[in-house]
């Protein structure tokens, strides 16, 4: 399970340096930089934590039967989603932390993967014009 | 009887506005559960092909898992810091 936790790693970091640019347009566009910085730091790390528990998770569910797979799957799922949850209202409730810059941080590992694992494949942009009939007729 | 002031109105509506945002939250949990009986059916299926399974999958349960981030962030928002009370 070495390459998952390459995989992860990797992500992590390309993640970090997400953050710098989003830290640098907090710099420049925020008034209060400060606080939108603390939200993109909070967030994204907390990001990170529920990423690696997510790879641990379906690490140990492809081992188990699938029903209890499922099961444990997604109880997983709704401990993390309940993280999420407490650190969304808690940079709500805390003045000194920007929600905008949390929410980014904890959303930004879906622009990362999208980024290294959709948008730079030049198949998927040729299949957007690609006819639908033409793969039918083997084309 | 008292009459139903616009701020009741507003919250109680909110409420139920969390409440069925709250609802977006259950879908990828169940999906992220069903890929992963359907991954553990492929691994039976196809031991060495494990590390490519849990990879494909990490990087589709990620994704889908911000969906419900977002549900969570509407639902926090209408409850928490409801911009509508303001424009009373």
């Amino acid at each position: 399970m070495d390459s998952v936790r390459q995989l992860e790693f990797r992500l992590i970091k390309i993640m970090g340096v997400f953050d710098l640019v989003l830290v640098g347009i907090g710099l420049l566009f925020f008034k209060e930089p400060w606080a939108f910085i603390i939200g993109v730091v909070f967030g994204s790390a907390i990001a990170a934590l529920n990423f690696l528990q997510l790879g641990n998770t379906l690490t140990r569910a492809v081992t188990l039967p699938p029903k209890q797979a499922q099961a444990y799957t997604t109880t997983q799922y709704f401990i993390r989603f309940l993280i999420s949850g407490v650190v969304i209202a808690l940079s709500i409730k805390a003045p000194y932390i920007n929600v905008l810059g949390t929410v980014l941080g904890l959303v930004s590992i879906k622009f990362i993967i999208l980024a290294t694992h959709l948008f730079n494949d030049k198949t998927y942009y040729k299949n957007i014009f690609k006819r639908k009939e033409d793969e039918s007729n083997g084309h | 009887m008292e009459p139903i002031t616009g701020k009741a109105l507003i919250l109680a509506a909110s409420a139920i506005g969390a409440g069925l945002a709250m609802i977006a939250g259950i879908g990828p949990g169940i999906g992220q559960g069903y890929a992963a009986g359907k991954g553990a059916e492929g691994v039976g299926r196809q031991p060495e092909a494990q590390g490519d399974i849990v990879r494909t999958m990490l990087l589709g349960a990620a994704v889908a898992e911000t969906t419900g981030i977002y549900a969570l962030v509407i639902a926090l928002i209408l409850l928490f810091a409801n911009p509508l009370v303001g424009m009373l």
